[in-house]
């Protein structure tokens, strides 16, 4: 009877540790094959062209640059008859400064810089999606030529594409 | 991961309804001239030993185990969680943590026959950890301007609670040398990762997530 118990403890303990290692695997793979990283991952910031009524809509053309390592500094170019536009925004400056040529039909121009202060918030989701930034826009200020004022509309700036982070009022003074 | 929840919750129900049928109802006390208090377990979790030594992260856990009448066993788990992920090889990041964490709940023997020595055993948890993590890249080009950015953090705070569902079993070996197994689905309560806003291994509850699965591997002694 001595021997058949001990027949039985030797069976439920090569049950549990076979149980155990089947554990192992199955959790183990199951791991390896669940990487969630989001799909969408730019981060920009949303501007939206305001006048005192609202929403307005950009008649003139537009061109943005900023100073790259590469020395091609174009952000946007030539955009018209449009009520918002999006701009990059740097992963690690403490001040991005944007440069804004604003034409019209009748060859008349103006230009601003804008600087954009943040604070830069790395963003992780997992050790398996790559390394992002979101930030949180401080303050932002600007020359008055053909910008009349920037106002930060929402401060966060992360993968939400929808969002407006800032307005932007054309209508300043015309060189 | 809500799907692994739902089958975890559909066989934990479905063996709680059947237990209940077979066993006339597994919360009866039943009536018998065992004392309540039958003395105490220490334990230790294998899987997570198996796990720090075979991997990146894993946690040492202990516990300690209350026995009332083969059929309530209070519990109280300890350990400490470990992450140490060196570089990762396609995205570069490094994460490391080392915290302890607690777990404090109960398991109910769901056998008809509670003193035999072997148990299947349906049990809740609570678990808490207050943890720091450390994160860094390898210094990489930012996409549009074109310099090299720093990414990481150090020593960043972090915490969780979160609520355990389990399912076990517990075979008594030889002596007073219990081994068993247990399927564990977590659920976050609450937490706080920090300026990242997400964490990687979470010490005591596994990778991140509003819910996963775990499971232990018991080593019992009773004492």
């Amino acid at each position: 009877m001595k021997g058949c118990n001990n027949k039985v403890s030797v069976r439920v303990c090569q049950l549990l540790v076979l149980s155990f290692v089947v554990c192992q695997l199955l959790f183990n793979l199951g791991a390896c094959s669940s990487i969630n990283c989001p799909v969408q991952t730019t981060v920009l910031t949303k501007y939206e062209i305001r006048n005192a009524a609202g929403l307005d809509t950009l008649n003139d053309t537009l061109y943005v640059w900023t100073q790259r390592m590469d020395e091609n500094d174009t952000l946007l170019n030539r955009v018209t008859g449009s009520s918002s536009f999006t701009l990059p925004i740097s992963y690690s400056h403490p001040e991005d400064t944007l440069v804004f040529l604003l034409a019209d039909t009748a060859g008349l121009w103006t230009l601003d810089t804008l600087w954009l202060k943040k604070d830069d918030i790395p963003h992780f989701e997992s050790v398996d999606c790559a390394a992002h930034f979101f930030h949180r826009i401080t303050d932002v200020r600007c020359t008055h030529r053909g910008i009349d004022s920037v106002v930060i509309a929402n401060p966060k700036v992360d993968y939400d594409q929808e969002r407006t982070h800032l307005y932007i009022y054309f209508g300043g003074i015309r060189h | 991961m809500i799907r692994k929840g739902l089958i975890c919750i559909s066989i934990l129900a479905a063996f709680a309804i059947s237990t209940r049928t077979s066993a006339q109802g597994f919360l009866k006390w039943e009536a018998d001239s065992v004392p309540l208090f039958r003395g105490f377990a220490v334990g230790f979790d294998l899987a997570g030993a198996a796990q720090q030594m075979l991997g990146d992260y894993g946690q040492l856990e202990g516990s300690l185990r209350l026995n009332l009448h083969n059929q309530y066993f209070p519990i109280v788990e300890l350990g400490i969680g470990k992450a140490n992920h060196e570089m990762d090889q396609v995205t570069g990041i490094t994460y490391r943590t080392k915290a302890p964490y607690f777990r404090i709940g109960a398991d109910v023997n769901l056998m008809k026959k509670k003193h035999t020595g072997n148990r299947i055993f349906a049990g809740l948890r609570y678990g808490f950890t207050s943890y720091k993590i450390d994160m860094d890249r390898q210094p990489f080009p930012d996409p549009v301007w074109l310099w090299d950015v720093s990414f990481g953090v150090k020593d960043e705070p972090c915490s969780q609670h979160w609520a355990e569902l389990l399912l076990g079993i517990d075979a008594k070996v030889a002596g007073p040398l219990h081994l068993g197994w247990s399927v564990r689905y977590r659920r976050r309560l609450a937490h706080n990762d920090g300026v990242t806003e997400k964490t990687w291994y979470v010490p005591g509850y596994g990778i991140q997530g509003s819910t996963v699965l775990g499971y232990t591997f018991n080593m019992l002694i009773d004492i």
